[in-house]
């Protein structure tokens, strides 16, 4: 038991000087890296490796007969979740998830200080102290708390009040519901049930199955089936439009959406937000394909009422493009980020 | 079986005529489901000659008789929206909200009733039967007063329709004619059922006629339930309408405008969201009992109700979000805009707070248990590992919680790269949040079995073969959910949708199994002590109003979002709100109209318990069943 809280605490040490070395700038936030695109457990996981690491540490401190008071530890513990949120995760997250992130570990923590009587004694003891005031050590944190706290306060609701010239917080709609159908090139299109007709199976009818089976998930590394290589000038059928999909894309969409198709082309950051990241899965891998078509075909500037504040500067392709081209790019880029078109069997 | 007597024979008929009382509508109003009210004007129009107009149910594709007039196109004039100097929508809004809290209330506690009074019956310890009896009497009794409020609170509801929304209303009680008559028929028969019922508890109190008791409570429960899915059939008719053609035409047949595509789920859905807001409401009442109890009986007494209502009511909350997960995918089915707009677009947010509220009440659930925990001699072997359960919990709810798309300034989103964060961004996607709220509920479970087995050591041969399987089931339950929130994002997002079953299935299991397996395993276990009711601590109250102020303000978000997902039509796609209110509201406003109607509600249920204290301070003192000294456990938790 000794040696696994040894090697506990270890863990909870180096995490600490890690994340010292980040908070000070020594070490970059991204010298471990933070996987993208999938479940992020790797934060939860190191969240837990600290947790077992501080548990460790604990009990060998309490062992050596330096343990730490329980009231010390929890506010300990909420300090370094603030901190490893704000200085470990790149690119920094906004200010309101840090804010809910820090709610959570706040009543996280006083959940479990207060889990038990015992234990809830031991948190409340300091404060009660210093409100008793017994000591004259305690009596001079009292006059402190006494001063510091009206004047905390009336500095934060100075801060809060005081007019400021940063822009407003946005509450954009990213995802705003289509319209029941939509009209590109003199054609109506219901988007429930249109579908893309280059999404075909050799015998030229519709076929997501197969289409599918000619994709490589993103998690394979993006490689290309054999025998499915769209750009083999012998491919047909759903390939060869894949191929001219590509071409479509590379000729008028990668200079923004990037040839990753991650939303970073050569003009990407001139934009605010930058354009839509589809390697993304909260992108076009939940969006049906008509969804795609409709915003496509409609631009930024087709956005409904719903798409407040409309920020986006997607050209209306309906104006540049056929539909048969739309569609193919379609078809393209869920072949290259490896995502099935949402379908609701 | 004995002799029949007089009194058996009474109460038997008694019971017979509220079964016919309940059938009796329904029966009358079976020929219109048939042909439609107004079908045989039809074919009196056909046999003149005149030319019947057939037209296609926009929803169910058949073609049928219109019979009924198209929807009225509205203007913005006192005609079709009188008003005062106030929005008519908040107004309406306020009226419908308090109706619906009361409403829920009523139908719940009944239920409670009828569970409690079936677990005294069943009970074997005479003095422990005797105490379910009374709390089941005390709920009906607190039940009574508010049906009351809820007949008022209705009528208030009707009367600012027709004064405010006239046009509408009119048209929405056209298209539902012909079982207009079985709700008002259904309310009569419930009122009547729920007064013999309380009346009839003491002269029915024993042997076979607490048996005819237990039905009447039995009949009482169905017809409110009837009740809802009636109320239930207009909303879902104003969000998925269907039995009308593209104008709004009703074509005569009545189980197509109430069997819309919505109408189950939301029946599903409301059914557990009453229960565990009605629990939620007797457990808050209970602890401000509680805490305002002056002697160690009255304490012990309202910490056993309080624990009582919160797990009943924790029982119908466990299954809620996979009703509610239901619900939405048919929403996805029916409409993608709708879903779209609900869950990815304009009211996105508030699901985001909705997250929030649900997680709360998980952890004030996971709190009071640990709480509760403290009340047990032996439990103490649990303490030190609560801070993992917390962990657990904190992770959960904060993958739970996360938004896909964040609120940040423009400054923000310029650090940030993109509209998403490309590590978190990734909690945002229903794969991760699926196994957040898988995780909460599991250890919710995980919690219950502890509390379940605090203060019992298990003395069965197989007690340590059955802790390892209990052990490692868990551990299996945990890895298989968070690996099919990983995978989610491997696969297709239909597919992924699929995912949930297995995800539900393992919670799910995890409630059966090991809570069937650990009651076989403490079938007489040793004890520790016994459980020393009303010795839990204040917080543990605290937690109870706070888990009921969190499903009060829940079921207000829910309710104004179900309802604000139509946007401009006050029915879907065939009538549309030409009001000047026909916009959605701010999160901020929407967030503060919320507040006042759980304030009200509040103050509001207070007056009414304070009602229900004075009939208990007129009570004789034979009806009050003291607490024994070694109290034994409920039925309910152990």
């Amino acid at each position: 038991m000794k040696a696994l809280m040894s090697i506990g605490a270890l863990v909870g040490v180096v995490g600490l000087l890690l994340l010292a070395g980040m908070i000070f700038d020594i070490i970059p936030s991204n010298t471990i890296r933070l996987v993208e695109g999938y479940m992020p457990m790797q934060m939860l996981f190191e969240v837990g490796c600290y947790v077992l690491g501080f548990t460790g540490l604990s009990y060998m401190l309490n062992a050596m007969g330096m343990g730490i008071p329980r009231f010390w530890q929890g506010i300990g513990f909420w300090i370094f979740f603030l901190l490893y949120i704000k200085y470990r995760i790149y690119p920094p997250i906004p200010f309101s998830v840090r804010a809910m992130y820090g709610t959570v570990g706040l009543v996280a923590v006083l959940m479990w200080v207060s889990s038990n009587e015992e234990d809830w004694k031991k948190f409340k003891q300091p404060i009660l102290n210093v409100l008793d005031a017994q000591t004259g050590f305690n009596k001079v944190l009292r006059y402190v708390y006494l001063i510091a706290l009206p004047i905390l306060t009336w500095g934060f609701s100075y801060n809060a009040m005081m007019p400021k010239s940063e822009e407003p917080i946005e509450l954009r709609t990213v995802h705003p519901a289509p319209p029941a159908s939509t009209k590109v090139h003199g054609k109506t299109y219901v988007l429930q049930t249109s579908l893309n007709p280059y999404r075909v199976n050799p015998e030229g009818k519709y076929d997501q199955e197969y289409t599918n089976s000619l994709i490589v998930e993103q998690g394979m590394g993006r490689l290309m089936k054999p025998n499915a290589n769209p750009w083999d000038e012998k491919a047909e059928g759903y390939l060869k439009y894949v191929r001219e999909g590509g071409e479509i894309f590379f000729q008028n969409c990668h200079f923004c959406h990037g040839d990753n198709l991650n939303g970073r082309g050569l003009h990407a950051f001139a934009f605010n937000p930058i354009p839509a990241n589809f390697t993304d899965p909260g992108t076009i891998a939940q969006l049906q394909e008509t969804f795609i078509f409709w915003r496509v075909a409609k631009g930024g500037i087709g956005l409904p009422n719903e798409g407040f504040p409309w920020a986006s500067v997607m050209p209306p392709w309906e104006q540049h493009l056929t539909v048969d081209e739309i569609w193919k790019v379609i078809l393209f880029e869920y072949w290259h980020t490896g995502y099935y078109p949402r379908t609701w069997d | 079986m004995g002799v029949v007597t007089r009194k058996k024979l009474l109460s038997i008929i008694a019971l017979s005529a509220m079964v016919v009382a309940l059938l009796l509508p329904i029966v009358m109003a079976l020929p219109s489901p048939a042909t439609g009210e107004e079908a045989p004007v039809a074919e009196g129009a056909q046999k003149e000659g005149e030319k019947v107009e057939k037209a296609r149910d926009v929803y169910y594709k058949t073609e049928g008789i219109v019979v009924g007039a198209p929807a009225p196109k509205t203007t913005d004039s006192p005609t079709d929206y009188p008003r005062y100097n106030f929005e008519s929508r908040v107004l309406l809004w306020f009226a419908n909200q308090q109706h619906l809290y009361y409403g829920s209330f009523v139908l719940a506690v009944p239920i409670f009733c009828m569970i409690i009074e079936f677990m005294g019956v069943v009970t074997k310890d005479k003095a422990l039967a005797k105490r379910y009896d009374q709390l089941a009497y005390d709920f009906i009794k607190i039940s009574l007063t508010a049906y009351s409020l809820t007949a008022i609170l209705g009528g208030i509801l009707i009367f600012t329709f027709l004064t405010l929304y006239p046009t509408f209303f009119s048209y929405l009680s056209s298209i539902f004619r012909p079982v207009m008559h079985i709700y008002a028929l259904m309310f009569v028969a419930e009122s009547g059922t729920l007064y013999i019922y309380y009346y009839g508890w003491d002269k029915m109190k024993e042997g076979f006629l607490k048996w005819i008791h237990l039905s009447m409570s039995v009949v009482l429960n169905v017809i409110g339930t009837l009740l809802m899915f009636l109320a239930n059939s207009w909303i879902g008719f104003m969000m998925s309408p269907a039995g009308v053609d593209e104008q709004g035409r009703y074509l005569g047949n009545i189980w197509h405008v109430i069997h819309t595509a919505l109408w189950n789920p939301l029946n599903l859905h409301r059914i557990l969201g009453n229960m565990a807001f009605g629990g939620g409401v007797v457990a808050a009442y209970a602890a401000y009992k509680f805490l305002a109890a002056k002697t160690d009986e009255e304490r012990a007494h309202y910490d056993w109700m309080g624990y009582i209502a919160m797990a009943l009511g924790v029982a119908f909350l466990i299954p809620l979000p996979f009703a509610g997960y239901w619900l939405m995918r048919e929403v996805y089915a029916y409409r993608q805009q709708m879903g779209i707009t609900l869950m990815g677009g304009l009211l996105a947010w508030l699901f985001i707070i909705q997250a929030t509220m649900i997680g709360i009440l998980f952890l004030s659930t996971n709190y009071y248990l640990w709480q509760a925990m403290g009340r047990m001699r032996g439990a103490e072997k649990y303490q030190r590992y609560i801070k993992y359960l917390v962990f657990l919990l904190a992770c959960g709810f904060m993958v739970f919680i996360t938004p896909h798309t964040m609120v940040m300034t423009p400054a923000e989103l310029k650090a940030m790269g993109g509209q998403q964060h490309p590590v978190l961004g990734n909690y945002g996607v229903m794969s991760a949040k699926n196994g957040g709220i898988n995780v909460i509920i599991t250890t919710t479970v995980l919690s219950f079995v502890w509390y379940m087995r605090g203060n019992k050591v298990s003395t069965v041969s197989w007690a340590r073969f059955g802790n390892i399987f209990m052990g490692v089931f868990f551990t299996c339950a945990y890895i298989n959910i968070i690996f099919l929130a990983i995978y989610g994002y491997y696969i297709p997002a239909n597919v992924r949708v699929g995912l949930s079953v297995p995800q539900v299935a393992t919670t799910l299991s995890c409630l059966f199994f090991m809570f069937t397996l650990n009651s076989m395993m403490m079938k007489g276990a040793k004890q520790m002590g016994p459980i020393e009711w009303g010795k839990i601590s204040a917080r543990s109250q605290y937690a109870l109003i706070m888990l009921a102020t969190a499903f009060t303000w829940m079921m207000g978000l829910m309710g104004y979002i179900r309802s604000s997902v139509r946007l401009f039509w006050h029915v879907n796609e065939i009538m549309r709100d030409n009001s000047p209110w026909a916009y959605t509201h701010t999160v901020g406003f929407a967030a503060n109209v919320i507040s006042a109607n759980v304030l009200f509600f509040w103050i509001s249920i207070l007056f009414v318990f304070w009602l229900g204290s004075l009939t208990a301070k007129k009570a004789p003192v034979e009806a009050k069943v003291g607490v024994p000294g070694a109290i034994p456990q409920p039925a309910g938790s152990h």
